[in-house]
């Protein structure tokens, strides 16, 4: 009866926290409905992933916020004492800084799991990533609930700054390589499958970044893995997706020479001659190219060793001259240059009634040149794998596909030309590289004549 | 054995793919074993150059093993008078001699394990232990480190009747090759760029040798560094000297030593003392042997490096000094041409007054003389370095069974 009465007398009291409770709660509801239904709208153009997340997350707790705030405002216009408004007040603020704190951390959760998911990285990766802003949450909520309740927070603050030097050294290494990780793959300058070449010099293929490294497979068949960290801080040239692909790729083999001595020599012009004619075509290639071999890398004015040996051993100025002037590269088997050689000489002797003999020790020694090739690690697939390991391989390999392809295996043509033109169908680079005679270059002019044709079809 | 050497230090000189195209060779022996023997471990040229190239080779991957025959001193009395008769030098060699050659080449025979699947004797002193062929088998490889362009003829037949059972030769120039029924491979021989004769100096270093000799910084240098031997025409190069000092200021130098295996040598060191007499810029210099980062320094110090030989072998002394990349001035025998591509590696001569000639110009035109030095340093970089003959070496062993001129491995 006490309570009726008491009820009766005071209704008013507890008729207006009521009602603006009931009015917050019904206001909160509708004005959930219009905000995350402008959301959703606004999110559905966007299509973002994140968008979706903040709803789900975010929808619920929403209403509850502004429930706790309702009970806030109900409690303000109660009638209660004012240590009671207080001490109601921090409850209904503790609890919303607890529950936003919590929706926080979901919140924060899901996108951590979206970004590092995207950027491949490991479980371990996403732990790291989550507790240290689960962590953080924490901290600063707990902060500001002491705050709130009046508590001291010099102490807690001196813990906490030291708990974070701690952490700073024990992980010094992982902020950087997430954050570099993430900023990689974000920023899209560089994708799986794009052509790179770094500042190092090292150039290749994209194959996979994680958010920890970047995979890279170079022109030699390797693999090199870079710290996100490193590539980050280093000049990269994009040249982006790979050129058109061969039909078969282009091995690139190298050559190295072993000089067999036949144990022929002359010492006139006559034994030159006829032993000249008799010996194999390997002495005849050897001792045409010894010159371009041993001196490629001083001069492009190479000549044949029978025309120093003439001018040096025999004096024969003319005749040194006129083998000089033979013209290697109009020829396509090394028979006929042998025949030219021996037809010049032959003409000289005619017109020569007294020969010269070699001083003592001066004998023209005939050796065999003996290839031996091997395939090495480059292989071109593409145009631009083809220049990027043309700037890379030995002279060797750059004589062997071009002086001996052409002549000692009588291939017609060097082998760049033959495979730009069969496997990539560039013709007209082809015929341009085949139209180069070699003899007239240093090797690493050749090189940059030949890089130089072939970037500008890139 | 050199332990110290390592094969990755080469790369900076001859270039990673160099190395890694001897590393793909070697790869491709694997599971040989390569057995080397000579008759001894330290002294003399093929020792020195063993005690590099194994352990590269190992380093490479390649099971190199390394052995010495043995003898008494007789024996190797014999083997000196074999090895100088085949230099050409007249020497008196009894039937005796070539029986004791025999017979100590049988007791090696009992004595050497030969397992191994090449075996790559060097000189002539453990030639005859290719007797054990017809019972062994396996592939046998002669690496002749000697001049053997005009041997005395019966002790080359002698030695011919064993060399003519090997698989291959290898011979250190084109005038040593002989009318063999077997392969003769031509692997000239080479210096070794990390070595204390040819390493990198200081400039502190060079200047401390020059005054340690006495030598004026401020006057170019003429050097010549050989043997005190007459074949090495010392005499000559004083002359060539004199005719140069008319109009240009210098200095000249002969560094050498005197050997103690030939008697001549004093002799030489003496007469030219007494010609070079009191000019004060000509400097005799009797180094001791070991010497060889005094050499290194004289030589990086020189403006012209000379080798007026008469008779050379190959002179590896000119690789030295184009190493240095100094212009060189040398008469056109020998080995020297296979070196000195003339007015392009260095200038070759053929009498005194050549080469004075040759050093006015020089000397008249340093930027001429500093690029025939460059070029001479690149000619040796990619001839006459020691990984070449490494490259030789694998080459051959990996063509001993193939008789095709290009060759696929």
């Amino acid at each position: 009866m006490a309570v009726i009465e008491w009820l009766r007398v005071n209704w008013l009291d507890i008729a207006v926290p009521v009602l603006v409770f009931l009015g917050v709660f019904f206001i909160s509801l509708w004005l959930r409905r219009i905000t995350y239904n402008a959301l959703g709208r606004w999110l559905n153009e966007k299509k973002t992933e994140i968008g979706k997340i903040i709803i789900s997350v975010t929808r619920g707790p929403f209403l509850h916020w502004l429930l706790i705030l309702g009970a806030y405002i109900a409690l303000r216009v109660s009638v209660l004492g004012l240590s009671w408004k207080i001490l109601g007040g921090h409850i209904l603020a503790s609890i919303f800084i607890a529950y936003f704190g919590w929706i926080l951390i979901r919140l924060s959760r899901e996108s951590i799991r979206l970004y590092f998911d995207r950027a491949k990285a490991s479980d371990r990766a996403i732990a790291i990533a989550i507790n240290i802003v689960q962590a953080t949450l924490i901290v600063v909520g707990i902060l500001v609930l002491l705050e709130l309740w009046g508590a001291p927070l010099t102490p807690v603050l001196i813990a906490l700054a030291a708990a974070l030097a701690v952490a700073i050294i024990v992980l010094h290494d992982v902020f950087p390589t997430l954050f570099s990780g993430l900023q990689l793959t974000q920023q899209k300058q560089i994708k799986v499958g794009d052509s790179i070449s770094l500042e190092s010099g090292e150039e290749g293929r994209i194959e996979e970044i994680t958010w920890r490294n970047t995979q890279i497979k170079t022109l030699d068949g390797s693999t090199i893995i870079i710290p996100n960290t490193k590539l980050l801080q280093t000049t990269i040239t994009n040249y982006g997706k790979q050129p058109k692909l061969a039909k078969q790729p282009f091995q690139f083999s190298t050559r190295l020479h072993l000089r067999e001595l036949t144990g022929s020599s002359a010492r006139n012009l006559s034994q030159l001659v006829s032993r000249l004619r008799e010996v194999p075509e390997a002495v005849v290639y050897y001792h045409t190219h010894n010159f371009v071999e041993e001196y490629q890398f001083l001069t492009p004015q190479p000549t044949n060793d029978f025309a120093l040996w003439v001018q040096d051993a025999l004096g024969y100025d003319v005749l040194a001259e006129r083998l000089a002037s033979i013209d290697t590269f109009e020829f396509s088997t090394i028979e006929a240059l042998r025949q030219m050689i021996t037809g010049v000489i032959q003409d000289f002797l005619a017109q020569t009634p007294h020969e010269r003999e070699a001083p003592f020790g001066n004998e023209f020694h005939f050796i065999k040149s003996i290839s031996v090739v091997l395939p090495t690690s480059y292989v071109a697939h593409n145009l631009r794998e083809f220049v990027g390991i043309l700037r890379r391989i030995s002279m060797r390999s750059l004589y062997f596909h071009i002086f001996e392809a052409r002549l000692r295996l009588q291939r017609g043509t060097n082998d760049l030309s033959l495979w730009l033109d069969d496997s990539l169908g560039e013709k007209e680079l082809a015929e341009q590289i085949t139209r180069l005679d070699p003899y007239n270059y240093t090797m690493e002019n050749l090189r940059e004549i030949i890089i130089r044709l072939c970037e500008k079809k890139l | 054995m050199n332990t110290k050497i390592n094969v990755k230090d080469y790369e900076p000189v001859v270039g990673k793919s160099y190395i890694e195209e001897l590393r793909m060779l070697a790869s491709r022996l694997s599971g040989k074993t390569v057995l080397n023997i000579n008759s001894t471990l330290v002294g003399g040229g093929v020792a020195e150059i063993l005690s590099r190239v194994v352990p590269l080779l190992n380093q490479l991957g390649v099971d190199v093993r390394w052995q010495i025959i043995s003898g008494d001193p007789q024996f190797f009395k014999v083997t000196k008078r074999l090895h100088n008769a085949l230099h050409g030098k007249a020497e008196s060699i009894s039937d005796d001699d070539f029986s004791l050659f025999l017979e100590t080449t049988e007791q090696n025979l009992s004595q050497i394990d030969l397992s191994g699947d090449i075996l790559f004797i060097h000189d002539p002193q453990p030639v005859a232990l290719i007797a054990k062929k017809s019972d062994i088998g396996k592939k046998w490889i002669w690496r002749c480190h000697i001049d053997i362009s005009h041997p005395d003829s019966r002790v080359w037949e002698f030695v011919k009747q064993f060399v003519v059972n090997y698989d291959a030769a290898v011979l250190s120039s084109p005038n040593f090759a002989q009318q063999l029924p077997i392969r003769q491979v031509f692997a000239p021989p080479s210096i070794d760029p990390l070595s204390d004769k040819s390493k990198e100096l200081s400039a502190e270093a060079v200047n401390a040798a020059l005054t340690k000799y006495g030598l004026d910084p401020d006057k170019p240098v003429i050097l010549q560094v050989s043997r005190f031997d007459r074949l090495k025409d010392p005499l000559g190069v004083i002359k060539v000297f004199e005719l140069v000092r008319k109009n240009f200021v210098c200095q000249l130098v002969l560094a050498g030593g005197t050997a103690s295996d030939d008697p001549e040598s004093e002799e030489v060191l003496h007469e030219v003392r007494e010609r070079a007499g009191g000019n004060p810029d000509i400097h005799i210099l009797d180094i001791a042997a070991g010497s060889d980062i005094d050499i290194n320094a004289l030589q990086r110090a020189a403006t012209i490096i000379m080798q007026k030989s008469l008779r050379e072998g190959f002179a590896l002394t000119i690789a030295e000094a184009l190493w240095k990349a100094k212009p060189v001035v040398a008469s056109a025998v020998g080995g020297i041409p296979l070196q000195v591509r003339n007015r392009l590696t260095g200038l070759l001569c053929h009498s005194i007054e050549g080469a004075a000639y040759a050093v006015r110009q020089i000397l008249a035109n340093p930027d001429y003389g500093h690029w025939l030095g460059r070029n001479g340093k690149e000619h040796v970089r990619q001839h006459f370095l020691i990984t070449r003959e490494i490259k030789d070496y694998l080459l051959t062993f990996l063509t001993l069974d193939n008789k095709q001129d290009v060759i696929y491995l």
